[in-house]
């Protein structure tokens, strides 16, 4: 089996002319975890996540600070909201690099290639590098464990 | 010869020195690369050779050092300085002013027995963790913290390497400290705790938003090996004591230092690669090459020259003498490491005293101006340069701007208190 068989088709990515904003009511709309960024010829150029976006409210200390088990109450952090200057600004400054598989790639190689770069969700795109989908740890994993029932 | 001789080792010592100060490339390696090429020179030119340059290093400072750092290495992931610095916030109450002084008095204690840089890489996060959680600007309890550590460091012979230096050529004793420059750095500290607050006055006099968050702080919570924490405190405790008693039991303060790191490694029995690992051997591996660079300019006859040079000035009153030299030193350390001056400083007032110039005082001044110094600058001591970066990693970085208006005032100031005191305990010193 090959990542076409076991992705998403209708993937929901977005421009780079999007703004931060923009990004954050897709995400909430869809209730999706990663969009993917285009180029006017449906190309791949960046990804940017929930994370990307919680990052700009979390505070200081936790980069800090490894065990914040004692910390009961975030206080007057739990009401930081990033600026309307932020909020306003391209995707772009905010955006990852993008890690993509080929549609017609492994399935083992997929997951694991996951696994290293940390990744839950991630684009697939077709051999002339265009968009044509979306996969995750868990579609990946549920199609490999799919084929253990068929051991003898 | 011999004017030749002077100007080569004079050439590799000023030139490591130079390189290390430029920050290009790393301290240690500078130094480690100029020790070898000071030993090589000297061999070819008959001035210095394997032996000397092993006799040069001051095992005294290595081992304190390395007995210290062992302790800390493995007090550090107890959880201890987060403990500490809950209870501050607790006590507190969430007041600004009251956290200032607590959060301050708590990093000049530590300072005075552990290693500033250790105290305030550990005090920090938690700072920032509080005044976050607060809804205050973190930077006057950084700065602060950076500051007083500075200058608490300097009231005990283990509060800061250049003391630890100063004391074992000197053959100053832990007491001898106590007696000489914990007075002077307790005016000054204060001294400086009141300018930092008038300084920071806007700031500290706003009401945080959350004032109640940090009473759910729980510093029980903050332990995570208590027992641990506990036998480790207990053999600091008899380091301290035995320090107070080292000179009448005829042992080194490195010995003391060391002997509480071997107990509390065979109490504890930790995981020594894990506390290997945080003893900073380019630390020390820098100043056992220092010592060596030194020892060959020394053997070059190259800080003879100087001595001479001073000598020459001591035509002024030693009392002004003394005083120049805490400036001097003090302008200096802010802004390069304190650590080479005093390690090349340290052959020269000696030299001095071979002279027949009384020397015990300018020790003292050697101290000072090496510890208050730092304050200065951004980079003028480690603990600076560490809530300089930690800060760049929030959304309120501390600048060279910031520090300009708010440590250099605390050098000036704690400069000219040390000053004042010198010239008035100048004949009982």
């Amino acid at each position: 089996m090959i990542v076409k068989n076991c992705m998403k088709r209708n993937v929901i990515s977005i421009d780079e002319k999007t703004t931060l904003r923009e990004a954050a009511v897709i995400l909430v709309k869809k209730h999706i975890g990663l969009l993917p960024v285009v180029d006017r010829d449906d190309h791949p150029v960046g990804v940017i996540g929930l994370n990307d976006l919680l990052k700009l409210e979390l505070p200081d200390f936790v980069n800090f600070v490894t065990d914040v088990d004692f910390v009961h109450d975030f206080g007057a952090v739990e009401d930081i909201r990033p600026s309307a200057k932020t909020l306003n600004k391209n995707i772009k400054s905010f955006m990852r690099p993008v890690i993509t598989v080929e549609e017609d790639c492994g399935l083992l190689r997929a997951y694991a290639l996951m696994l290293q770069q940390n990744l839950h969700d991630m684009p697939v795109i077709s051999k002339d590098a265009k968009l044509v989908g979306i996969t995750s740890r868990v579609d990946v994993g549920v199609a490999i464990l799919s084929t253990w029932s068929k051991v003898e | 010869m011999s004017v030749f001789i002077v100007i080569l080792s004079s050439v590799i010592f000023f030139g490591s020195l130079a390189l290390i100060f430029s920050e290009r490339i790393n301290r240690s390696i500078v130094a480690i690369f100029g020790s070898v090429l000071m030993i090589g020179t000297g061999k070819i030119f008959g001035f210095y050779s394997e032996e000397a340059a092993i006799q040069a290093i001051d095992f005294n400072t290595l081992g304190l050092l390395l007995g210290m750092m062992i302790l800390v290495a493995m007090l550090e992931p107890t959880g201890f300085f987060e403990y500490l610095a809950v209870l501050a916030a607790r006590a507190s109450k969430g007041k600004p002013i009251r956290l200032f002084v607590l959060l301050g008095i708590i990093t000049t204690i530590l300072s005075m027995f552990l290693d500033n840089v250790t105290t305030v890489v550990l005090i920090a996060p938690v700072t920032i963790l509080i005044s976050e959680i607060l809804g205050v600007n973190a930077l006057p309890y950084l700065v602060a913290e950076a500051l007083l550590s500075n200058t608490g460091g300097v009231a005990t012979l283990v509060g800061d390497p250049p003391n630890v230096l100063i004391g074992s050529a000197a053959g100053l004793s832990f007491n001898d400290f106590l007696i000489y420059s914990l007075p002077v750095v307790l005016i000054s500290w204060l001294g400086a705790f009141i300018l930092l607050q008038r300084l920071f006055k806007k700031e500290l006099s706003k009401r945080p938003r959350r004032s109640k968050a940090v009473m759910k702080l729980n510093p029980a919570e903050t332990l995570n090996h208590p027992e641990t924490a506990r036998r480790i405190l207990i053999v600091l405790g008899g380091a301290i004591l035995f320090f107070f008693i080292h000179h009448l039991l005829h042992i080194e303060p490195s010995f003391v230092a060391l002997s509480a790191a071997a107990i509390a490694l065979i109490w504890v029995q930790p995981d020594i690669q894990e506390v290997l690992k945080k003893v900073e051997w380019s630390v020390l591996l820098f100043f056992g090459s220092l010592f060596i660079m030194v020892g060959g300019l020394e053997h070059s006859k190259a800080l003879d020259m100087v001595v001479v040079l001073f000598a020459n000035g001591s035509e002024i009153s030693p009392v002004v003498f003394g005083i120049l030299v805490i400036w001097i030193v003090a302008a200096l350390s802010a802004v390069v490491d304190n650590v080479p001056i005093t390690i090349a400083l340290i052959p020269v007032i000696k030299g001095l005293g071979e002279t027949g110039m009384d020397i015990g005082p300018l020790w003292w001044a050697l101290a000072f101006g090496a510890g208050f110094g730092g304050s200065g600058t951004i980079i003028g001591s480690s603990a600076n340069i560490i809530v300089t970066t930690l800060s760049e990693k929030t959304r309120t970085p501390i600048t060279s701007a910031l520090w300009m208006k708010r440590g250099l005032p605390v050098m000036l100031v704690t400069c000219a208190i040390a000053s004042i005191l010198y010239a008035i305990a100048y004949r009982w010193m």
